[in-house]
């Protein structure tokens, strides 16, 4: 069935067909209409849910925690301040884990006060144990967050499904809404490994010694490991049942590429014209959109970029004191490479300023006129 | 089970051994963290404040969480176990129990009085008959005098208990001065059906008895017990010139008339004395017959001891209310009333029943002309048939907590004894005497509280501290309105003596009942069961104990005190049940 959806809605539909059983969630914009949705479909009966008004986002992902423990199936959705509310719980999640899945709507990050798209919100939690995606369009959101509880499930470690202010989240597009059954047959129900039983009560979450400690980090790292294999055998099902599929990432028009933009999020579908045009024009140029940002696909990015000649990563974000964080994980990933290509990097659209075509002609041009970067990273569009 | 009450600890010494998640490997039953608690939580109702303030000593909060859940045959029995007059009480009943209600701070009191008049109509309509307890027959038998609701209310008691009674009464019907309500308060069919059911309980009714004529209190020395409830029938007398004109008729005379049937001329216009309810009845009863009535009362509207919806009504209707006017005489002109001479008034110092006391103001009389002259000021009781060894006080019958008159075993209780003047007063203290008879015949200590405060007949288990707003926990109530209740419109009323309260339909009644906070009554709500963080609230074994805490794993951490909405929980020290 297709319906023209939001980005936002396509996240509340995602949920709805993964059957998620708690949502629990507190609102922020601009995310507010993802889980207003979902308390729709509980109180109409749409869902088998239990939907719990929390108090905060620390409180949302510490039900969530709860829910997950006692074997259910949990869902919650934020965005920028209240993800960074969360965060001490974000961490409790992955530790005990809970494949928890969570919507989350890039948000600056205050102040300056800004409610609109900005990555640093979600990439400030790059080391909680969380998997994270980056979508492109609203369909990619429903499938990604219904392919997220999945991979979820099997590793053992939480989700995030990430989308873009307003670009994805308020804009709509027609979007495949798959029947329920078809979706069934792709998700089993939840089987967790150990859950809270009155009947033969375990502590949860308590000390673990210097002994031990270490041990249960490792094992969180095997899962994210596992996790690249996992993600892509879901996506490859997916496809076969829903005929399409996403990739950890995409390459586009890379085959016989000079140039490589990677980016993440909407201004891939930006980039995409952009690369089109400039073919057109004959410059060899292409794009390695990241989906899934962790665990970082290191062997598919290398193998991405092998034997291009200059690398332009496009940040929506800033590590200050460093550069754009996207760059990071190029630069690392490429470091093991034969060939290492000179990694660009462009931190530009902070704050959801608009990232249009010319910004990226605007890159393309600054990549093509250098050997090599001669700063860290390069900023676009600052009024200086 | 004893195996898991073991703790055990176990050595990983691969990664492989360690579970994916920090947690432990083998039960934690064997660690009783309730030795950690120093407070400890237990389930005791308190009295709500509604169940405080009932004279009747109603178990409010119980039938309406029985109406909230669409027992109404239940919650109706209730009500019939303390009250065997919901139909009447409902009606006329000042309900300081909804002035006590804490849902008054979130959209009005709960209309309690809406609801007990729902479920006795309920009743009526299902042909509801009062159920007895299946209790030994006792072969005493008990002598009451006086068949208004103090006596009825006692010998229902009584007979529930399984005595054996007779009910004296000086009228040609029982119902006392609860037949003089008018029938636009009170239709006499539901007076009718609830006198009827306490008659068909089994006891016996003898009326046209009149005590100290027909039968003296020496006669009744036989019985193993009397109760005196004849009530206050005489009307206080103006004390002005004029008073014994014709023309001038006292209020409950005037009523009872009407009551009766009786056809009573009035004139064109009619002056009402007095500011109490039997005012308010003569003047809406006059307004009515078509009279143009004004009230004169001494003091101001604060002062007024009417029911202030009577007021309102009354006013409603176009009688017409003159404060702090007193008559100081009556005008006649052929031995008939022409009209009154007034004083204005003002008020002074308080006097002994706290309110200020009106003086007239010199130099301020006046006349005003009218036909009829209904004094309203009150009664007194007829104590003409007491011997010298029942005492009287201030023209009341002394009673002690226990309704014993200084001449065992002669009772007393209602108006001859409280002056309380209500007929929800008057039930509360038949029951009282009741249960006094009871003990003394069978020889059983038991302590009353004093007089101003209720009885129950079957009381549940509950502590006597009463809820106050504070106490509850007000996040999980939102505020909600009360609804009105239809009244048929002022200028309609005025033509006919129908009904002019019509009560809540089911539907309302339902709502209303669920907007109750259930204050200090446990109503399942759960909110112990999903809060604990411990797993130690279980089900309870009996609806009488809906939860039980597991104090082997209780941490005593307070949550389900804090998350009770109604103060259904105490908190008290461990240390007040360690073992001494």
């Amino acid at each position: 069935m297709k319906k023209v959806v939001t980005g936002n809605y396509a996240v509340s539909w995602g949920a709805r067909l993964a059957r998620a059983q708690v949502i629990a969630a507190y609102p922020i914009t601009p995310q507010t209409s993802i889980i207003e949705k979902l308390a729709t479909f509980c109180a109409d009966g749409e869902m088998e849910a239990r939907f719990i008004k929390v108090e905060s986002e620390h409180s949302a992902m510490a039900a969530c925690i709860g829910a997950s423990a006692a074997g259910a199936r949990a869902f919650t959705a934020t965005s920028g301040q209240g993800l960074l509310l969360m965060h001490e719980v974000v961490h409790w999640a992955a530790g005990a884990r809970l494949p928890i899945v969570m919507g989350v709507v890039n948000r600056a990050i205050g102040p300056g006060w800004n409610i609109w798209t900005d990555q640093n919100d979600t990439l400030s939690q790059r080391d909680t144990g969380w998997l994270q995606f980056y979508c492109e369009t609203n369909q990619e959101v429903l499938d990604t967050t219904i392919q997220a509880v999945k991979i979820a499930e099997t590793v053992f470690l939480p989700a995030m499904v990430v989308l873009d202010a307003f670009l994805l989240s308020h804009t709509s597009e027609p979007v495949d809404i798959p029947d329920q059954a078809e979706v069934d047959a792709f998700l089993p129900p939840y089987r967790p490994e150990l859950k809270l039983d009155l009947d033969d009560p375990r502590a949860f979450g308590a000390l673990v010694l210097p002994s031990d400690y270490m041990e249960m980090r490792y094992k969180i790292q095997k899962a994210m490991e596992r996790a690249v294999g996992v993600a892509e055998a879901v996506d490859h099902e997916w496809g076969e049942r829903f005929g399409r599929s996403w990739g950890l990432v995409e390459r586009y028009r890379l085959d016989d590429a000079e140039i490589a933009l990677v980016t993440s999020g909407t201004v891939t579908g930006t980039s995409r014209v952009v690369v089109d045009e400039l073919r057109d024009k004959g410059l060899k140029i292409g794009l390695l959109k990241v989906r899934m940002f962790r665990p970082f696909p290191h062997e598919k990015v290398r193998q991405a970029l092998a034997g291009i000649e200059k690398v332009a990563v496009i940040d929506r974000n800033i590590s200050f004191g460093d550069s754009g964080v996207f760059a990071q994980e190029v630069r690392a990933a490429l470091y093991r490479a034969d060939k290492r290509p000179p990694v660009f990097d462009f931190v530009t659209g902070l704050g959801g300023r608009d990232i249009v075509p010319a910004t990226i002609r605007e890159i393309v041009d600054y990549t093509v006129a250098h050997d090599a970067p001669v700063e860290e990273f390069t900023w676009i569009g600052v009024k200086k | 089970m004893k195996k898991q009450t073991e703790a055990r600890v176990i050595t990983f010494t691969s990664e492989a051994e360690m579970p994916m998640m920090p947690a432990s490997m083998a039960s934690t039953l064997y660690n009783k963290t309730g030795s950690w608690r120093y407070m400890r939580p237990l389930y005791v109702n308190k009295t709500p404040p509604c169940n405080a303030a009932c004279p009747a000593g109603e178990d409010i909060v119980m039938y309406l969480q029985l109406t909230a859940q669409g027992r109404y045959a239940e919650a109706w029995e209730t009500i019939v176990r303390e009250n065997p007059f919901p139909g009447v009480c409902g009606r006329v009943c000042p309900h300081p129990c909804e002035s006590e209600c804490n849902r008054e701070h979130l959209g009005g009191a709960i209309a309690i009085h809406c609801q007990e008049r729902f479920l006795a109509d309920y009743a009526a309509a299902h042909d509801l008959g009062l159920p007895m307890p299946d209790v030994p027959q006792r072969g005493e038998h008990v002598a009451v005098v006086g068949a208004g609701p103090a006596g009825l209310s006692c010998a229902y008691h009584l007979r529930r208990m399984g005595y054996q009674v007779t009910v004296f009464d000086a009228g040609d019907k029982p119902g006392g001065m609860m037949r003089l309500i008018p029938e636009y308060r009170l239709p006499k069919e539901v007076l009718e059906r609830e006198i009827a059911a306490i008659v068909a309980t089994g006891v016996e009714v003898k009326t046209g008895v009149r005590l100290g004529v027909d039968v003296s209190l020496d006669d009744l020395k036989d019985y193993a017990a009397v109760f005196l409830a004849v009530g206050q029938s005489r009307s206080r007398r103006l004390g002005v010139p004029g008073e014994e004109a014709t023309g001038v008729l006292p209020g409950i005379d005037f009523l009872a008339r009407v009551a009766r049937g009786q056809r009573v001329g009035l004139g064109e216009k009619v002056a009402v004395i007095g500011g109490g309810n039997t005012a308010m009845d003569a003047a809406r009863t006059a307004r009515r017959l078509g009279a143009d009535v004004t009230i004169f009362y001494r003091r101001s509207r604060a002062e007024m001891p009417a029911i202030d919806e009577e007021v309102n009504e009354a006013l409603d209707e176009g009688v017409r209310i003159e404060f702090l006017r007193a008559p100081v005489a009556v005008l006649t002109e052929n031995g008939h009333v022409r009209g009154l001479r007034l004083t204005e008034m003002e008020l002074g110092a308080p006097d002994e029943s706290g309110r200020r006391r009106p003086l007239p103001v010199a130099g301020s009389e006046y006349e005003v002309a009218c036909d009829t002259v209904i004094p309203a000021l009150g009664q007194v009781a007829d104590l003409s048939f007491l011997d010298a060894e029942v005492k009287s006080e201030r023209g009341r019958i002394i009673t002690d907590e226990k309704a014993a008159t200084t001449r065992p075993p002669i009772f007393a209780g209602g108006d001859v004894a409280t002056g309380f003047g209500t007929v929800t007063a008057a039930v509360g203290s038949g029951k009282r005497a009741a249960l006094a008879i009871d003990c003394f015949l069978r020889g059983v200590e038991r302590t009353f509280p004093d007089l101003a405060q209720n009885v129950q007949a079957a009381p549940r288990p509950h502590d006597a501290a009463v809820v106050r707003f504070e106490d509850l926990n007000t996040a999980y109530f939102e505020e909600e309105p009360r609804p009105r209740q239809e009244q048929r419109p002022a200028a309609e009323r005025v033509t006919t003596f129908e009904e002019v309260n019509l009560g809540y339909g089911e539907d309302a009644a339902l709502a209303e009942a669920q907007r109750c906070f259930s204050c200090g009554t446990c109503n399942e709500c759960d909110n112990c069961l999903i809060f604990c963080p411990d797993v130690a609230v279980l089900r309870g074994p009996s609806d009488d104990e809906p939860f039980v805490f597991n104090y082997d794993y209780c941490k005593g951490c307070g949550i389900c005190v804090s998350e009770c909405p109604r103060h259904a929980i105490s908190f008290e020290e461990e240390v007040k049940f360690a073992e001494t």
